[in-house]
């Protein structure tokens, strides 16, 4: 499968996650981060990144700031 | 080994000050509230009994067990009179031994003549009282009523019976389920199941405690009257639920006789239910599979071979995957059903073999959020109480549990306590939230407080309103909140839930909870004394299953109810070993005692013990190794005891990743759906075959022993070890003692537990180490695991799974009592008498609108896919809720339910799925050609001549 | 308008007092009802009220009422209060049975006296009374009440066991027909003295009048406010003589089969619903009214020994002069059976009377001295129970009588403890053989047997009683029970 396809089960996660954190007091992102380390598999982690950095479509404005700081 | 015989001290154990007294002349000292008959026991004085029993409250029906008392007048029973200070007790005198006698003659004429199995109390009464024959012999007798036979495992023979009412006491005192009575009087009593029925269409559970209770064998174990009586037996613990009930299996040879309840339990204290105690039989059943079988593809029929060629063929195919594809390309499954040695050896091999952490258990699609919530507000992924805890609570609150159908033997003693309040005992109120009807809501002697019938998916908001009213009316315990939580993020919590938009009124047009009955429940929990949470997967098999396990700690902590006995948080554990699979380190990001794989220290410790490196990342879980399958990524999955193709979500997807890849290994008892798309098939060991420990859900630590070799040749830990051994990573160990001692020196919870600790203690729950040696039954006592407890934010958010013009309904699921999960093991015993099929339950005003009769069949429908089943009209669910039970294979309710899943876990959302209700005349398309293909795929290729 | 008292006892309707109430209403009559005086020979006793006071006649048939309102009946009976029957009484606890309408409530001033007293006042009054349970235990009811005062518990009970199934007994059923508020008000006295909040009496279906009555008594008294925040619930039970046992009686309340439970706890520690319970007679309770405003000295000051107050003594049977006959514990057996009953209605020789219900012993003419108070009738194998005394002229056959004890016994038995389950069926069993004429000897030495195993075995009264009757034929009338191949009586 391509790196350009779009990762909806992931990207649809990541959102979900960051709906969470964005209600937690304090920096959404760094939590939505600190969970994507510690629960996702590399690779899924790769896919994301991959896809906001081409983009990132579909990702929300936390999400997308999380994923942004896996790199 | 010897037969396991438990003394019978007549009447319960109580507790109080240390009375002193004289029997027979013997000095005796026992706690105030003992009967005269369990002092003289515990002295050792037989007094001649036959109602009495130490499971059961004194009765005083049977007249055997009278004595006299110094400057009393009259002939009290010694089981109704407790001691006294100074009380000077005879046990023995003319008088006394002539009304025995002439009772056991009363009792002998009428009790039918039966072959001595050494179990009738009455003859042996009668033998040590020196009677031969009864001089009334003649009379009116029970002789000739007909025995009942309709239970599947057990006989009622009234020829036999002498109507001591041990087995009614049973049911309404152990049991809780009054489904026993004594029909009749004087003379014509006779012990009946309800109004004169049969024991199988009555309310009758077959918990088996009527049967164990019964002095005279009129009620007796079939297996018993086939076999004949068991000549040995040793003392293991259930493999069916989370409850980790302690049984004693009885055998003649090397034939399972009966399992029966063993009193010491610590989880169950001698009761059973229909499972543990009757539902073995699978063990033996002519399905089981017990030589290995490979095949190179799903399309071909099973070959059989040695162990040999199939461990080698096995290893061969890893490998060849390994190179293809890396690593990462495989994984592997832990089993719930298994001990923790067999699952530690799995997530050991997996981790140090392939230096991946694709280790993944089935706790993933149950109490997964339970691990992430509780270790996030509490600091560790358990429960808080030890089961003896709900004797202490004032306050009971059930949410998303069904107890008496998925934990009975739990439920029983939860019934006690709720009873105990109109019994003027003490007791404890009820707070039920369901969108259900359980049981437990209306059952006899026990009515909830409140019922909170929320819509499915709608927990968060509940319990944010709950906090609302504790917080806005003043309710928090302050002292609590203040010395042992963070305050700021109470504050902030506090802050959260006083909002206005979280008041039950707002959310009451959400929940569908009458905002007045959830004020009610939020006081009362607050306020009522002693208040315990028990929960089940109606919380955590939701999209937001961890943020409403945080919710639910929140409460706890807001109103102090931890650390002490009678409160606490407490998930009620799907499987005997979930617990135990989730501390072994089966999570892919965790290693044994919950230790995320990047941590260095836990690495280090790791890799020098096992020598080799772990890799820092976490690994796939098991939807994410699904997804990764379909996505090509994933090739090769170990699966240890778990049939993920009937018990994961959206079956459809889960068939299309197994199908994916190349080389998927079963390892157990039978060809489950799963093995539908194996390659190779590993026989397993049934948990009467093997030794080791299961945890359960009270984090109890318990043997498991083995009772006969196992059929298939193997223990399932010698077979993960000789594949690991074949793959080349060596394993060597020759009992699991020794695993356990491996898992003890790398897991600070568990330093101190080895299996002859467990022979002393019975058992012990986790933490057990330096600082609490003997275990620790209630968590928290002092401070929080974490430190200070955390308070989280907790947002309602509904699902994206919605009710629209297609599908108008949500369909939940659940379990009952007779069957188990995936039904692997019930449907292959005698349960299936109590559940031939699953149904749907649909509220009448929604099988009107559709034209749906009693027992029709009807589609039921998502955007996932399509089954059929058959309707029972109840109003148990409430209007748009419909309900069903996903024990057979047949129905496949998961073809219906999505893959929306918990944010934080990947917990599937089993318990909200939008559906359409239709009529229908028979299975849908996917039941037709799954069924086709599960035909083909289970073909086992004919054996060559030799 | 001439107003006319005829009774609505369920022994008045027996005999026609409903007709002859009908017949008094045409003919013009104001007809007030009343329970009955006890006079059961005498019913339907009416009484006509004159300017000289209320004037008595009877029995009285419809066709009585002309010749009765025109004053020329020969049933004319005059003045009640002056009749012997009724003068030599000492009517306490049944001074108003019979001569008020009982469904007008009364002025409850002993309730208010007792509440001017307090509790503890109010509970040594009581005990110095000597009053004893009526039911039949004869335990003293200010012990019991200070018991049940003192039991640990926020929620108490009191109980009034009416479950009156004593054969040849009465008294529980006139007094709810004739008096319900003497009943009332001494139940709330009760409730008041043990700290219990609600009360409950339990009844029995075969008394539908008395149930009647006393459900419209209570009615009334809850709406004229008489009982404050007590309240009282009426039960009927279903027609077990064992639900008579206190125990038993309280398992029937809390929806239960009735079934004797083990003692100790006793029910004043752990009764109804597990709470403190106080359970009394009809009897006893109705009698406390009276102890509280005369005081406890005054009613001790009547009776014998340690059988203090009055009994009402219940004649039935084969008996000249049945009914209720309150007095002074004291009196001999003679006197009772002899003087106040008349001898047997048939005029034959009495050959035995039976004490205390179907489970108290036979007494033979020879023991006739007897006084009637607890002790003397204990030291003889006899019991006063509730007060029942049944009477047989020479032609009753004990052995028929024994048997008929422990038939009663198997009928009644709750089935629960084993001599009584078992061994009443196979006590009937073995006098039939004996009857026949099996091995007499044997036959009764078993009995006997058995005998001592109900009597020290048994787990409630029901069992352990029944050997009083039994024995007492076959030690008493010991020629009943040869055998007699025609199976006879004498």
């Amino acid at each position: 499968m391509s790196a350009a396809a779009r990762p909806d089960r992931l990207i649809y996660m990541a959102n979900q996650i960051a709906r969470f954190f964005d209600d937690q007091p304090g920096d959404a992102a760094a939590g939505v981060a600190q969970h994507l380390k510690s629960f996702w598999d590399p690779q899924m982690r790769a896919e994301i990144v991959a896809w906001r950095a081409a983009g990132g479509e579909g990702l929300d404005p936390v999400a997308r700031e999380a994923v942004g700081r896996l790199v | 080994m010897a037969r396991v015989l438990e003394f019978d001290l007549g009447t319960p154990e109580t507790v109080g000050e240390p009375i002193g007294l004289t029997i027979d002349g013997a000095a005796v000292t026992v706690p105030e509230g003992t009967s005269i008959l369990r002092a003289a026991a515990v002295a050792g004085i037989a007094i001649p009994k036959l109602c009495a029993t130490d499971s059961l409250d004194a009765f005083g029906s049977c007249r055997l067990c009278l004595v006299e008392i110094e400057g009393r007048a009259g002939t009290p029973a010694a089981c109704a009179t407790p001691v006294a200070p100074g009380m000077a007790v005879r046990t023995r005198s003319a008088q006394l031994d002539r009304v025995r006698r002439n009772v056991i003659e009363l009792y002998l004429s009428d009790h039918a003549a039966h072959p001595d199995r050494g179990e009738c109390e009455l003859c042996a009464q009668a033998a040590a009282l020196g009677v031969r024959g009864s001089r009334y012999a003649g009379g009116a007798a029970h002789d000739g009523l007909p025995c009942d036979e309709s239970n599947p495992y057990f006989v009622f023979d009234p020829a036999r019976c002498i109507v001591c009412s041990r087995c009614v006491r049973a049911c309404d005192e152990v049991q809780g389920t009054l489904a026993l009575t004594i029909e009749g009087r004087g003379f014509a009593s006779k012990v009946s199941a309800g109004q004169d029925e049969l024991f199988l269409s009555s309310e009758c559970v077959s918990c088996g405690a009527c049967v164990q209770a019964c002095p005279t064998e009129a009620l007796v174990e079939k297996a018993v009257l086939e076999v004949g009586p068991p000549d040995r037996s040793e003392v293991t613990t259930c493999g069916y639920c989370g409850v980790g009930c302690t049984f004693k299996a009885e055998l003649r040879d090397d034939r399972l006789v009966r399992m029966v309840p063993w009193k010491d339990g610590k989880a169950n204290h001698g009761h059973s239910c229909v499972k543990g105690r009757f539902a073995w039989g699978y063990a033996s059943h002519r399905e089981r599979v017990l030589e290995p079988m490979i095949r190179t593809s799903i399309g071909e029929p099973w070959r059989t071979v040695s162990w040999d060629e199939a461990i080698a063929h096995t290893a061969a195919e890893f490998a060849r995957i390994e190179a293809r594809y890396g690593a990462h390309a495989i994984g592997g499954i832990t089993s719930s059903r298994c001990t923790n040695e067999e699952t530690y050896l799995v997530q050991k091999m997996i981790r140090a073999r392939f230096g991946v952490n694709n280790v993944d258990t089935c706790a993933r699609v149950c109490h997964s959020p339970t691990g992430y919530g509780l270790k996030t507000t509490l600091g560790t992924s358990a429960g808080t109480q030890d089961f003896d805890s709900v004797e202490q609570a004032d306050v009971i609150v059930v949410i998303g549990a069904n107890p008496t159908d998925g934990h009975p033997v739990f439920a029983s003693r939860m019934k006690q306590r709720l009873r105990a309040l109109s019994e003027g005992g003490g007791g404890a109120k009820l707070i039920v939230i369901d969108p259900r009807r359980i049981d437990l809501v209306r059952t006899p002697h026990v009515r909830a407080a409140h019922h909170l019938a929320l819509r499915p998916g709608t927990n968060v908001a509940v319990l944010v309103a709950l906090a609302h009213v504790i917080v806005t009316e003043g309710l928090i315990d302050e002292a609590f909140v203040r010395e042992r939580c963070a305050i700021e993020d109470f504050q902030a919590w506090a802050e959260h839930v006083a909002g206005p938009e979280h008041s039950p009124e707002a959310t009451e047009a959400v929940t569908g909870v009458p905002a007045g009955e959830l004020r009610a429940a939020a006081r009362l929990y607050a306020t009522g004394g002693a208040a315990a949470i028990y929960y089940g997967l109606g919380v955590t098999e939701h999209s937001q299953g961890s943020t409403a396990v945080m919710a639910i700690a929140n409460l706890a902590m807001a109103t102090g109810n931890l650390g002490k006995p009678g409160v606490g948080v407490n998930p009620l554990r799907g499987q005997n070993n979930v617990q135990g699979a989730c501390d072994m380190g089966s999570f892919p990001h965790e290693l044994t005692g919950y230790r995320h794989v990047s941590d260095e220290a836990t690495r280090a410790l790791f890799e020098a013990a096992w020598g080799a490196p772990i890799d820092p990342e976490p690994g796939l879980r098991i939807p994410n190794m699904l997804d990764a399958a379909v996505a090509g990524r994933f090739k090769a999955l170990y699966v240890q005891g778990e049939d993920i193709l009937q018990s994961d979500p959206n079956t459809k997807h889960v068939a299309a990743g197994l199908a994916a890849m190349e080389c998927v290994v079963i390892h157990d008892l039978f060809l489950n759906e799963t093995a539908n798309y194996g390659h190779v098939f590993l026989p397993g060991s049934t948990f009467l075959e093997k030794d080791g420990t299961f945890t359960n859900a009270e984090r109890r630590i318990q043997r498991v022993r083995r009772v006969i070799p196992p059929k298939n040749g193997f223990e399932d830990w010698e077979i993960t070890q000789k594949l690991s051994t074949a793959l080349g990573y060596p394993m060597a160990y020759e009992h699991p003692s020794q695993i356990m001692d491996e898992i003890a020196r790398l897991t600070p919870t568990f330093a101190s537990v080895s299996y002859d600790l467990l022979e002393r203690e019975g058992s012990v729950q986790w933490p057990c180490n330096a600082a609490a040696p003997a275990g620790t039954p209630v968590m928290h006592l002092e401070r929080f695991v974490r430190g200070l407890g955390k308070f989280v934010v907790t947002e309602y958010l509904a699902t994206d799974e919605k009710v629209g013009p297609r599908f108008p309904l949500l369909l939940t699921t659940g379990r009952i009592l007779s069957q188990y999960n995936v039904g692997a093991q019930t449907r292959r015993t005698e349960n299936v008498v109590w559940h031939e099929e699953d149904v749907l339950e649909i509220h009448p005003h929604d099988a009107e609108e559709r034209g749906v009769r009693e027992r029709d069949w009807v589609q039921l429908a998502s955007r996932a896919g399509s089954t059929t089943l058959r309707a029972r009209i109840t109003d148990r669910v409430a209007p748009g809720v419909v309900y069903t039970t996903f024990h057979h294979p047949s129905t496949q309710a998961n073809v219906v339910t999505t893959d929306y899943s918990d944010w934080a876990t990947n917990c599937p959302e089993y318990k909200v799925t939008a559906v359409q209700v239709a009529p229908s005349n028979g299975p849908t398309d996917w039941q037709e050609r799954y069924e086709a293909m599960s035909a083909r795929s289970r073909r086992i290729a004919p054996e060559p001549a030799e | 308008m001439t107003r006319v008292y005829v009774p609505r006892d369920s022994a008045a309707l027996a005999v026609g007092a409903e007709a002859v109430a009908h017949a008094f209403v045409a003919a013009g009559c104001e007809v007030v009802r009343t329970g009955s005086r006890g006079l059961f020979w005498l019913e339907p006793l009416v009484e006509v009220e004159t300017p000289e006071g209320r004037r008595a006649f009877g029995p009285a048939t419809p066709g009585d009422v002309a010749a009765i309102l025109a004053g020329g009946s020969p049933l004319a009976l005059g003045d009640m209060a002056a009749h012997p029957w009724l003068a030599a009484q000492n009517r306490l606890t049944f001074a108003r049975c019979g001569v008020v309408d009982p469904l007008v409530a009364p002025a409850f001033d002993a309730l208010a006296r007792a509440r001017e007293m307090g509790p503890d006042a109010l509970i040594a009054a009581v005990t110095a009374s000597g009053l004893r349970g009526r039911g039949g235990a004869g335990f003293p009811v200010g012990v019991k009440w200070r018991t049940v005062r003192e039991a640990a518990g926020e929620h108490k009970y009191v109980v009034c066991n009416a479950d009156e199934g004593d054969s040849g007994t009465f008294a529980d059923r006139m007094l709810m027909e004739g008096d319900p508020f003497a009943l009332i008000e001494g139940l709330a006295i009760a409730a008041f003295a043990v700290g219990a909040g609600k009360g409950f009496v339990y009844s029995r279906s075969e008394y539908p009048h008395a149930n009647a009555t006393f459900a419209a008594a209570i009615e009334t008294a809850r709406t004229k406010g008489l009982l404050g925040s007590f309240d009282i619930e009426l039960r009927v039970g279903a027609g077990a003589y064992v639900c008579g046992e206190e125990t038993a009686l309280l398992e029937s309340l809390e929806g239960r089969r009735g079934q004797v439970r083990a003692k100790p706890p006793l029910p004043a520690h752990r009764g109804l619903f597990g709470r403190p319970t106080a359970v009394n007679n009809v009897l006893s309770l109705a009698t406390v009214p009276w102890i509280v405003l005369n005081g406890g000295e005054a009613y001790a000051a009547l009776g014998t020994g340690r059988s203090r107050g009055t009994m009402p003594i219940q004649l039935a049977g084969n008996v000249a002069r049945p009914g209720l006959y309150e007095a002074p514990f004291g009196l001999t057996l003679r006197e009772i059976v002899e003087d106040i009953g008349g001898g047997a209605a048939t005029g034959r020789p009495v050959r035995a009377v039976q004490c205390g219900g179907p489970l108290g012993a036979y007494f033979p003419p020879a023991l006739f001295d007897t006084p009637y108070d607890y002790e003397a009738f204990a030291a003889r194998d006899g019991l006063i129970g509730h007060g029942g005394i049944v009477v047989f002229d020479d032609t009753v056959d004990m052995a028929a009588q024994a048997r008929f004890a422990l038939e009663f016994c198997a009928i009644e038995s709750c089935g629960k403890c084993t001599p009584c389950r078992i061994g009443s069926t196979r006590g009937v069993e073995t006098l039939d053989r004996v009857r026949a004429g099996v091995d007499v000897a044997g036959g009764l030495a078993l009995v006997e047997d058995l005998c001592e195993t109900l009597k020290f075995g048994s787990l409630c009264a029901l069992g352990g009683f029944t050997p009083y009757p039994v024995m007492s034929a076959i030690r008493h009338f010991p020629e009943d029970f040869a055998f007699r191949p025609d199976g006879g009586g004498t």
